[in-house]
Order: structure tokens, then sequence, then C-alpha cells
């Protein structure tokens, strides 16, 4: 290439190279950092919780595109999708089975049962519909999930409770017309999500914690959740530039007591099939943790293997809190491997469990197909009143009544502050819904809506129309003022471990609820062929009968005449000889010849 | 009567057996890069039987060397995770569990309500809309071979999707048709699995298909055996021994596509297995089987060498020791996080 251009090109040639090579200098220092960490919280109910947390820092924006140019950790797959469609936030979950918040206090990344994504675009993009049912079909085939199914019919702007969760300025954050928030609660979870979810980690599954990530194990569970969420976040103290967070998550509960007969023991090797036995070289922290605030408060003598590396207590709210801290990589090279046991010297004793401060139920009301209700409870047990913020999201085939929305509170009628609603428009647009309100202390909220159920089109109907319909599950956003059962990371912070560290004093809570399942008037659809096969038959009868009568002949038959017994027999066995029967009936006809006149005034006395 | 029927089987098994594949030159298959549509049509529970079906296919071609970029399955249904499955995440074709055909690494292009009949003739004549993903896409040329296969509750000239609409043997006729003029393959084989089967593939008219199918018209395809811990029946019996027959072929092997026509035998099956061959320009019996099942990968070499940077090795300066880049701004307005709750306390 030099050979063919002159000296002075060539000079010219190597500045460029210059520059461009110092340009790669900057770009190839590590500036980005990989991270895993896993987080355990054995329950009073029995149940453990693995909460995996792989976060993947980048110094590079999706406002600036020329910064997603030489990707080292961060999987380009997603970066490509994050630029293209302009991306300031992305939060996407693919869940099976249903968090309990009574038993299970609060999940570290909320998520509804079935799949959720809610995105925050940045504010240069010009068509947000188009771009939104692009990003929807890029992420399908990112993540094999059916996400093509969040169209306009499915996706809502909520208004105060989705504010994005990293860095915005206030203007940007309090304009909703940035976001959109789809979810579809039928979609399954299974193998095929968990696949492309892996090829996202810089270290896939062939090292570290994602080694325990076996399909088998983690499906065969009462709740599993996979993540997606990115946020741009502050790359320094002083926060004058912004970093882009990746941060993929997988929480698993499982119940070790049905394996150890009673028992809440558990190791990795039993639950995941395998202890841990590498560290993602890329990583620069992994680590495990174990939430301890259940062993404390239980009377058994607990044992953890191995002694726990560091010990933990500190304050968050006011909950005083303990974690045990393993350090993958000091372990492995200690004991080669990491096979993380618990050991309780008796049974597990069930007992009343203290719920969280908030949590809610929701249900279906009412009978038959033609009307029905939505009612939602919320409990709050803390001392103070909270604002709550409720949304709800109904398909369009479930028409609200707008008047019917009541909030009471011991039978109180309690006025929201606020009322966003949309209504729905048949086949383009679902019902919207957010409530502002008070919860009052120690105390239980009831909001209660009615809708009436629309008839489908023929082709509307999903091939298992007789199974049901979902509904969205409700999202109920507070503020609590204390972190009793509240396991999430602070928001400033991109790891788990930095909740040890966090002195805040107000906790953001976002809870979803049950979906629900609702069945609407269904057609029989075998139908059609039953109306073929009914108006074929009455055809037939119908055109069979008249045909008979305009096209036979009547013969009477004269009562009087006797036949011998002779004959009788004679007529027996006359009957099976096919050409005696013709015979005979020619030889009747002649008769009949003789008896027309007789028919004749019989016929009329028949007509008249 | 019975002595002689077994007596006849051995024999055929012992043909089958001994029957080297030939040691002659094969002719050259011209195609360039090799696709898969893996379509399995029913939906619920009791058809868990045609999951398993198109999974074990779905396993042996990826086995053999098909990337699932270039496969393109649909399952209308989810057997894996579904909660009458007492073994989450699996499929087995066996109630031995010998093969977890569902694997650990299984991607799905369309599944559950996006396994309809426009989505299928769509994939196949690549007329989708310009958002779809390429993982859902059918990017074939025409020096592509495809393996069509299919399997779900049919008759003759039929085959339900989801147990709500169906495809006709026209349509697929004409979706190959249509494919052929767009010159998106060099080779089709089409593979079925589904009672009176044969019924699908007597309308195609477009050069270069080879198709076999489980069943004559007028015949039903049965299925394999049930498992009792499942309470379903496991796996359709065509499918069952071609996955049998297919297990055993590797990447180099030479066995040919008359071999696999020989499988499952009326013995076997309970139903006859019937081949189109009238329009498949080559011999079957010099057409070997990785040229459907398998992956061509074509291999350039070059003379020149070529240094890649270590990526994994530490680097000179670490984030702490090197100078920041660029000076701290002085002035700027600090970005700070978003509220999340726009309301008063």
């Amino acid at each position: 290439m030099d050979a063919s251009i002159g000296p002075w090109h060539r000079t010219r040639c190597l500045l460029y190279f210059k520059i461009i090579f110092l340009f790669f200098k900057v770009y190839a220092l590590p500036d980005d950092t990989f991270s895993e960490e896993l987080l355990v919280k054995p329950f009073e109910s029995g149940q453990v919780l693995f909460h995996f947390q792989f976060t993947t820092l980048w110094n590079a924006s999706t406002a600036e595109p020329g910064s997603f140019t030489h990707y080292r950790l961060f999987p380009k797959a997603l970066g490509d999708v994050l630029v293209k469609y302009q991306v300031q936030e992305l939060h996407l979950s693919l869940t099976q089975g249903l968090w309990r918040y009574e038993k299970w206090g609060y999940p570290p990344e909320d998520a509804p049962p079935g799949v959720e994504l809610w995105v925050w675009f940045l504010p240069t993009v010009s068509n947000i519909d188009k771009t939104w049912s692009d990003l929807v079909n890029a992420l399908s085939g990112l993540f094999c999930a059916s996400l093509n199914f969040m169209d306009s019919k499915s996706t809502v702007l909520p208004r105060w409770s989705f504010r994005p969760m990293g860095l915005a300025s206030e203007y940007y954050s309090f304009d909703s017309r940035f976001m959109r928030y789809s979810a579809l609660p039928k979609e399954i979870v299974c193998t095929e999500n968990l696949t492309p979810w892996k090829k996202l980690l810089p270290c896939l599954s062939r090292v570290g914690l994602a080694t325990l990530l076996n399909a088998m194990k983690l499906y065969d569970s009462y709740y599993s959740s996979l993540g997606i969420h990115v946020r741009p976040v502050c790359r320094t103290q002083t926060c004058t530039d912004q970093s882009i967070e990746l941060k993929q998550t997988l929480s698993v509960v499982f119940d070790p007591t049905i394996s150890s007969s009673g028992y809440q023991n558990w190791q990795l090797r039993s639950l995941f099939g395998d202890p841990l036995t590498s560290q993602c070289p890329l990583a620069s922290i992994s680590k495990v943790y174990l939430d301890k605030a259940h062993l404390q408060s239980s009377d058994a003598t607990v044992t953890l293997y191995p002694e726990p590396d560091e010990v933990v207590n500190f304050t968050r709210g006011r909950e005083k809190l303990t974690y045990a801290v393993w350090d993958i990589g000091r372990q492995i090279s200690r004991h080669q491997q990491l096979n993380l046991a618990i050991h309780y010297n008796r049974k597990i004793h069930y007992g009343e469990i203290n719920p969280p401060p908030v949590y809610a139920q929701r249900f279906i009301t009412g009978f038959g197909l033609e009307k029905g209700g939505i009612t939602s409870i919320i409990y709050n047990n803390l001392d103070t009143n909270l604002t709550a913020i409720y949304m709800e999201t109904i398909p369009w085939f479930l028409r609200l009544y707008f008047s019917s929305i009541t909030i009471t509170n011991h039978g109180i009628v309690v006025k929201p502050y606020k009322i966003h609603y949309v209504p729905g428009k048949d086949r383009a647009r679902n019902y919207q819904l957010e409530l502002v309100f008070r919860l009052r202390p120690h105390s239980v909220t009831k909001i209660s809506m009615q809708f009436e159920r629309a008839f489908l089109k023929w082709t509307e109907y999903p091939p298992d129309a007789n199974h049901g319909f979902y509904v969205n599950s409700a999202i109920i956003s507070t503020v609590l003022p204390d972190a009793y059962n509240y396991t999430a990371s602070p928001q400033t912070s991109s790891l788990l471990g930095d909740s040890t560290r966090d002195n805040s004093t107000e906790f953001f809570l976002r809870l979803h609820t049950e979906t629900l399942l609702v069945s609407l008037p269904t057609p029989d659809f075998s139908m059609p062929y039953n109306v073929i096969c009914l108006a074929c038959t009455v055809v037939a009868i119908v055109f069979g009968s008249i045909h008979n009568l305009t096209t036979r002949r009547f013969i009477a038959v004269d009562p009087d005449k006797q036949v011998g017994i002779i004959q009788k027999i004679k007529n027996k066995f006359k009957r099976n000889k096919p050409e005696e029967i013709v015979a005979e009936l020619t030889a009747s006809e002649s008769v009949d010849q003789k008896n027309e006149s007789d028919i004749k005034t019989k016929k009329k006395e028949e007509m008249g | 009567m019975i002595f002689a029927i077994l007596l006849s089987l051995s024999t055929s098994v012992l043909t089958v057996n001994t029957a080297n594949p030939p040691v002659e030159e094969f002719f050259a298959s011209n195609h360039t890069n090799n696709w898969a549509v893996l379509v399995d049509a029913s939906r619920f529970w009791f058809n868990y039987r045609h999951v398993a079906n198109v999974l074990s296919i779905y396993r042996s071609v990826k086995r053999l060397g098909i990337p699932d970029s270039h496969i393109i399955l649909m399952v209308a249904d989810d057997m894996a995770c579904n909660p009458r499955n007492p073994r989450p995440a699996t499929v087995f074709n066996n109630a031995n569990q010998h093969i977890n055909v569902y694997g650990d690494d299984v991607e799905v292009d369309y599944r559950g309500y996006e396994v309809t009949v426009e989505n299928f003739i769509r994939v196949l004549t690549g007329r989708l809309s310009p958002s779809t993903p390429r993982s859902k896409r059918l990017l074939s040329d025409e020096r592509s071979n495809i393996l069509v296969y299919m399997t779900g509750h049919g008759g003759d000239g039929f085959l339900k999707f989801q147990d709500s609409e169906e495809i006709s043997s026209v349509e697929l006729a004409d979706a190959f048709q249509q494919m052929w003029q767009k010159r998106r393959y060099h080779e089709i084989f089409f593979m079925i699995d589904t009672c009176q089967a044969e019924s699908m593939f007597q309308k195609f008219y477009s050069p270069n298909i080879l198709a076999v199918a489980s069943s004559k018209v007028g015949e039903d395809s049965l299925s394999h055996h049930v498992d009792p811990a499942i309470g379903v029946y496991v796996i359709d019996r065509y499918t069952y021994y071609a996955l049998e027959f297919l297990e055993n072929v590797q990447p180099g092997s030479k066995k040919t596509m008359d071999q696999f026509f020989k499988v499952c035998p009326r013995i076997q099956c309970q139903s006859t297995v019937s081949v189109r061959t009238d329009l498949f320009q080559r011999d079957p019996k010099k057409t070997i089987i990785t040229d459907f099942f398998g992956s061509v990968r074509n291999v350039e070499l070059l003379t020149e060498t070529l240094n890649l940077q270590d990526s994994t090795a530490e680097l000179s300066c670490s984030k702490d020791k090197c100078p920041e880049d660029k000076p701290p701004k002085s002035g700027v307005q600090p970005l700070s996080y978003a509220k999340q709750f726009p309301m008063p306390n």
C-alpha cells in the first residue's frame, strides 16, 4: 500500500496513523471493570434466595455513539442495540414464578411473573413509537422471547411510577414521553432465555460464578428471574462524566428443606450440581455475601462452611445487619474450590413470619362472563403515613368503568391526591391508570374497580382461548423510612456489596402484585362445523320428505281384504327374492290403477 | 408367519449393516452454506412428542455442525418449563431418559403464539418486516442447502398449526416455488412426520427438492412409546428411528440419503415411509447425508502471518496509576441521579 503512494503522502499517512494510534491508546486503557457477586439469603420459611449479579461498568455513553467502538468487557450484541436505538436506560426482566413478599421480604431486583421491559430513550430520538417497536424486535431476537408482542396494544407511558434509575436531569426525568413500559405476563421463561443471557457475560459460563447456572437446576425452583439493567452512572466521585452500567441479575429461590428432610441444610453442590471451582479472571471483584439476618434470629445453631473471610456488621436505615463475606479468589487458592454450605443442628420450625412493612394482594372479583372487577389490598404495617403510587394496565378487552374506581381504608373512602387515567381504545390501546394516595399507618387499603368483558373477533382469539387471558401485575411504588427486609442495592452504587456502606434514610420500593387470569366469553370454535352438520341434516330431512311426498304415489290398502294363511306364508318366502318383488310391484301397480279413483277421493280428504 | 417376519427383519437389518457406503467419489454438492427450518406445529401438553420430535432433529443438526444462527427453530408450546413437566428444563425422547434433546444451550427463534402459518411462510419466502432480527430470518441464497422439518397433526393435504389453523400442501408447494424464483435455495430436503404425511409433498413442483414423509396417504403415523412418569407419549416412531440413525452419523460421515430413506421400515414404523426423488437432480445413493444435516465450512488458508495482541495481558498502566486522560472539567454542572419517587412523602 505504501509503495503505491508518494513520499509526501506517506508522511501524511504516518501522521494520521499516529493520531489514530494516540486515539486508540486512550481507549485501550482499562476503562471498563467487571465484577461478579452472589448474595445468599436464607428465609424464615425455609427457602433460600441466591441472587447473582454481574456488573460491567464502562466509560462510555449511549449519548456519544463514538464511545461504543472498542468493546472489551461490555457485550457487543447488546451495545449495538443500545446505540442503534438510542437507549438511555433499559430494564428487562424475565421471570418464572411469583415473589412471595409476605414470606421472603423484598427482592434485590423486583420483577413480575413473565416479561417486563421499560426503556428510557435519549431525547434525540425523533419517532419513539417506531424506535420502540424496532427495539423490542431486536431484543426478541437477542433473548429468544416473544418481546415483539409488545406492540402499541400493550405499551404504556407511565407518568409517575417509573423514573430513570440512573443519571438524568430533573427536566428529562419528569417527561414520560421518552419512556415506554410493557409487560407480557404470559411469557414463559426457560433455558432458551438463559442461554443468550449467559452469552452476554465476559467469561460466558465457563469460569466464575456463572458456572453454577445450570438450567436444569435453576428452573427446578420456586422462583427464578433473569434481569438486564442498563443505566448511566457517575464515573467518578465528582460526577462530571457518566459511565454506562450493565447489571445482569439472576435470582433463584430454592427450598432445601424438601431434599434434606426438614433440615434447612444446603451446599452449592446439592443445589447447583457443582461447587465453585474458578473465578472469572476478568472480574475485579468476585465475592459471595450471606445475609445472616434470619440465622441470628433463629434459635438453632448454624455452622457455615467454609469460615467466611470477613463478617461485616453494618446499619442500614435503623436495621442492624450482618453479612458473611467470602472472596472467591482467596477461597479457591486456599481450598481449590468453594462449596459453600450451611448446617443446622435441628429441623426447621415453621412459625409465624413477620411480614415486610408494605405488601399487597390482588384478585379478580365477580362472577359470570359479562362483568367483573379487580380488587387490590395494600397492607401498611408501619407507624407512619406512606404516599403510594398505584399503577394498573388493563387490556382493552376488559373495559374499565372509571366511575367504579374506589379506594377505601377500613370503610372510609380515601381521596387520591392525583389520578392519571388514559382510557383504552378497542384493538389499539390498553387502559392505563395511576393513582397517588395515602396509606394510613397500620391499615389495610382496598382499591377496587369494575370492568365489562368485551367480545373479541373470531380471529383475535389465541389457540388456547379457553385457558383465559392474562392481566399485567399492578405496580405499587412508595418510599420506606426503614430497610427492614430490604435487599436492593442503593441507587448511587453499582455493586451488591455497597449495601453495607449505604447511609441513606429513604428506601425506594417498587413491588409487583400477582398477575390475573381472566376468562372471556369464548365461542365454541367447532360451531361452524356443527352448524354445517346441523344445516345439512335439516336440509336432508326437509328435502327428503318433500321429495318423497312429491314423487311417491300413495296406495290405499283395503283392510277388509282377507289374506289367507297360505298366502301369508307364501308372501314371506317371496319377500327375499328380488325378481319376485318386482313382479309383486308390477302386480300391485295394476291393482293401483284399479283403485285410482278411490285414492283420489282419499287424497282430497287429507288435503282438506 | 411371525417367524418369517422376524427372519425378514433380521435379514433387512443385516443388509443395512453390511452395506458399506460406496467408496466412489460423490457428486459435488455445490452448496456453500446450510440452513435448517425446524417446525413443531402443535400446542398443548399431550403433544409433548411433537416437541421432542423437533428437538431431536435440532440436536442432530446442531451436533453435525449447523450453528444456531443458521437454524430457525419454531416450537409452538413450552414443554421443558411446563408446570406439568416433572423434570423441568428437559425434554426427553425416551422413557429411560437417555438423551435430553432440549439440552443446555437451546435457542428457540419462534415460540408460542409466534408459530403461525403466516410466520412460517414469511420465514421461507423472506417477506418479513424490516425490523425482524437476524436470528428470526432465513438468510439463505442460491447456494444454500436447506433442511425443512415439520411435525404436528395432519391429514390428507394439510398440517394443523396450534390446533387453530392449517397449512395446505398447495400453499407449501407455492412457497417453495417462490423460494426457487427468489433464488433462496440450492437444494431442499423436506422431512415431515405427521399422519398422511406423503400428501404434503405430492403437490411440490419446484426443482431440487428431495422429500421424505413418515406415512402414505390414508395411513396414520404413530407414536413410539409412553413415559409413565410424564404421562404422555414422548416421541413419534419415524423421528425416533431417524434420530437413532442420526446419532450414529458423524460430521465426516459418508452415509447417504438413500440409507436414511431406509430408516424405519414398516415393521418398526407401522406406517410406510414415503420418498419423493423425481424433483431432485442427484442420485440419493450418491448424496451424503451431511449435505443437509451437516454444515459446509469453507476454509481459505492465508500465507501471511498475523500477530494478534494478547487482550488478557496486563496493560502497562492501570487505572489507578495512569494519569487522567482528561483533566476534570471545571465549571461543568455535576450530573445527578434522578429522583425515584416524584411525590412528596
